[in-house]
């Protein structure tokens, strides 16, 4: 990828690498059993300045492109995807704020987001494109000065551990389609309920968490961007973090078939290694082409949020490969390592319970499929 | 292909169990991985313990489609419990296919008072590449002195008798390997490690450890050297097993998924993946059938065997991601099925022989065919 990134990428790249070498790595299969949140990586990353990498250096961030973001978000989840996922929606909750806030807000908000005093998190899920109806539903109404919230969210990455939430609530039930607008929700807003944390298959350490608005007051003030036109910014989120989680998928891949080979190089069988086996060589063959080709789509949407062109497509084929890249990889790539790489000892069978998680959160309503056709025509 | 009435009685019965003793357990056994001795007692009770076991020997004896449709109903339930539930075929077949009638009582007698067996071929060093097993028996006098390291043995910590293979001749290689009854109590034979594994989770898989173990002579199945033909006839009857494990786990992905949707208007694209997922189900289970009943014909199955397990697993696998796509978030929680369904399908593909394995079988036979076949129109010339 070298002959596309700047030379301030890869050293932003090289410096993930470090950090997550360093700190990531070796606590990765711990994070995974405990499940508990690993606050010392993210005060690490904080140090690295990786939680404000996108926000302009005036709120204390590094200024850096969505370039460099995917670079770093790929380079850490080679490591450990589930502290990635922490940082993903941290990020876009700090995006969404530095796109659509206004200066008072961007003011209040980045500085803190930016050190990582606070942490972000975006309420955006909608749980999967089967329209399943269970989702939970947030109503926002207007009482003078004020908006009173109802309702929940499912599966709010960051619950429990963020200190501020941009969530998306309806306001006007009567259009069609219904319209919603965006609200920065301080966490200790009373009425805001956290529930318990969830028990999830992968990205153990990424708290998962339903939030519950019971009668949720905030001042006008809090209101993201332009009242009943939350929709188009979902969209655009939703892109963004698809694009972001590609790349995590990227670098979870990158490091299941990177694994796979090395096991494959020194597993003999019949005499012979199994990697010098055809039929070896073109599982593997077959995923890493397909990592690259996700790779480079990555890089080709990321550039295009990067110079504020037009990304809604570029960012949902992104998802479609994402999707395909990620579980079918690692089902194949378990393949190689057989019963070892069943064992929960092994790296793949953590990596094979994340990268679920990693296309399956945040999942939108509709089929990246749609958005892609609709841009066709 | 039409299921006569007791095969429809049976499938009945296999429903219940499943509704009754394992779905309601399957998530907590997942979670603790602890394994369901009380489901064992219950298969017992039921008459399902030992369906490969024949009537002489007080088992149940019945055909392989029939025990098909057994495995697929547990499987429906929790792919563990069916995997520990199946194992007394599996481990049952070596007898059958080598066994003399005095090795069949000494083996068939304790799984049919309800206790379990295990079939262990498998070492850290010997997995697709069978034949390069290390452990070694030794003859010394009328005895076998047995010893090395076997791993991956399904069900090995409570099994009661051990179909264990071992090298009678290392300098022979996969001519050398021979398999052996071992009884549980048997001194110097002992459990290592337990694996903790992604899927299957309620099923004990262990390292067997094998330590100047001593037994009778007679209890070699068939002859020295006969280990490798024995163990490849075993994985050709265990295999379509495997497979309707697979149409089990694949078919309980779909009712998940319907049990969501019907009642919401699912779009084309949620409605074509759910065709997809049915049509490849029917189709798995189909060659199930031919496989099976081309055995229970007596005629041979070794590649449709091979056949069905790899299109059934590998329909399994693919169901439940799909599975797991269309459900979202709600499908990444460890308290829904589905992603249990997807930790269980990935072994499928990897145990009774990689789903890489079966294609070199199934490939071996393709071209085997052809070249006798152009063998013999050649000598007709």
């Amino acid at each position: 990828m070298s002959y596309i990134l700047t030379e301030e990428q890869q050293l932003i790249g090289q410096s993930a690498k470090e950090f997550a070498k360093e700190v990531l790595e070796p606590t990765a299969v711990e994070l995974d059993r405990s499940g508990l949140f690993p606050k010392a990586a993210i005060k690490g990353l904080a140090g690295y300045d990786f939680l404000g990498l996108l926000l302009p250096a005036q709120v204390g961030g590094v200024g850096a492109g969505f370039v460099s973001y995917v670079t770093v978000i790929e380079t850490l989840a080679r490591f450990c995807p589930a502290v990635t996922s922490i940082v993903n929606n941290h990020v876009l909750a700090a995006h969404a704020i530095q796109q659509w806030g206004n200066e008072a807000q961007k003011q209040q908000y980045l500085p803190a987001l930016a050190k990582g005093d606070v942490l972000g998190a975006v309420a955006a899920c909608e749980c999967g494109p089967a329209g399943i109806t269970d989702t939970g539903v947030l109503t926002a109404v207007q009482q003078g000065n004020t908006y009173v919230l109802n309702g929940s969210r499912r599966f709010v990455k960051n619950a429990g551990e963020a200190g501020l939430y941009v969530c998306f609530a309806i306001t006007d039930a009567t259009a069609k389609p219904k319209a919603s607008t965006a609200f920065i929700v301080d966490a200790r807003t009373p009425g805001l309920i956290v529930g318990s944390k969830q028990d999830t298959m992968g990205l153990r350490g990424c708290p998962v968490a339903d939030l519950t608005f019971n009668s949720v007051t905030v001042p006008g003030t809090a209101v993201l961007g332009v009242p009943n036109k939350g929709a188009a910014m979902i969209a655009e989120i939703l892109a963004v973090a698809a694009v972001a989680e590609a790349a995590q998928t990227v670098g979870i891949v990158q490091t299941a078939v990177e694994h796979a080979a090395a096991y494959a190089k020194q597993r003999v069988q019949f005499g012979r290694p199994i990697g010098s086996f055809q039929a070896i060589q073109a599982l593997l063959a077959n995923v890493a082409a397909n990592c690259h080709a996700t790779r480079l789509a990555v890089f080709d949407a990321a550039a295009a949020i990067e110079l504020g062109q037009s990304f809604l497509a570029e960012a949902a084929m992104v998802k479609l490969l994402a999707l395909h890249l990620g579980q079918d990889s690692l089902i194949d790539v378990v393949q190689v390592e057989g019963g070892y790489g069943y064992s929960e000892e092994m790296t793949l069978a953590r990596l094979f319970r994340d990268i679920a998680g990693t296309n399956l959160l945040d999942a939108p309503a509709d089929f990246p499929e749609q958005i892609i056709a609709a841009s066709l025509a | 292909m039409q299921l006569h009435g007791d095969q429809l009685r049976l499938q009945a019965l296999a429903r219940e169990f499943t509704a009754t003793h394992i779905i309601p357990y399957a998530m907590e056994y997942d979670r603790k991985g602890e394994f369901p001795l009380f489901v064992v007692e219950e298969a017992k009770k039921a008459g399902l313990i030992c369906m490969a076991v024949p009537k002489k020997f007080g088992g149940a004896e019945y055909d392989s489609v029939t025990q098909s449709l057994v495995v697929e109903e547990w499987a429906y339930g929790c792919a563990g419990f069916a995997t520990t539930l199946s194992g007394n075929g599996l481990s049952s077949y070596p007898l059958l296919i080598a066994g003399t009638d005095e090795q069949k009582k000494l083996y068939f007698t304790p799984i049919v008072a309800g206790g379990l067996g295990a079939f262990s071929l498998t070492e850290p060093g010997a997995g697709s590449d069978a034949g390069s097993c290390k452990a070694t028996a030794k003859r010394v006098g009328d005895e076998y002195v047995l010893n090395g390291v076997k791993c991956f043995c399904t069900t090995g910590s409570y099994a009661k008798v051990y179909v264990i293979f071992a090298s009678t001749d290392l300098s022979m290689g996969v001519k050398g390997l021979s398999a052996f009854v071992v009884e549980r109590e048997r001194a110097g034979l002992s459990i290592g490690s337990v694996e903790h594994k992604l899927g299957i989770r309620s099923s004990n898989t262990i390292e067997l450890i094998l330590r100047d173990v001593r037994i009778p002579a007679d209890r070699l199945l068939g002859k020295e050297g006969d280990g490798m033909k024995i163990a490849m006839k075993t994985l050709d009857m265990a295999r379509p097993m495997v497979a309707s494990i697979g149409v089990g786990v694949a078919r309980r992905a779909l009712d998940e998924c319907v049990k969501y949707l019907c009642t919401g208007k699912p779009g084309q694209m949620v409605q074509f993946t759910l065709a997809d997922m049915e049509i490849q189900i029917e189709a798995a289970r189909a060659l199930v059938r031919h496989a099976l009943s081309l055995k229970d014909a007596g005629l041979p199955y070794s590649k449709e065997a091979a056949v069905a397990k790899t299109f059934a697993t590998d329909t399994a696998m693919h169901v439940c991601a799909a599975a797991q796509h269309l459900l979202g978030s709600n499908a990444f929680s460890s308290e829904s099925v589905v992603q249990k369904l997807l930790r269980d399908a990935k072994v499928l593909q990897i145990y009774e022989g990689t789903n890489q394995v079966q294609r070199m079988v199934i490939a071996g036979q393709v071209l085997r065919e052809e070249a006798l076949k152009q063998a013999a129109a050649a000598a007709g010339r």
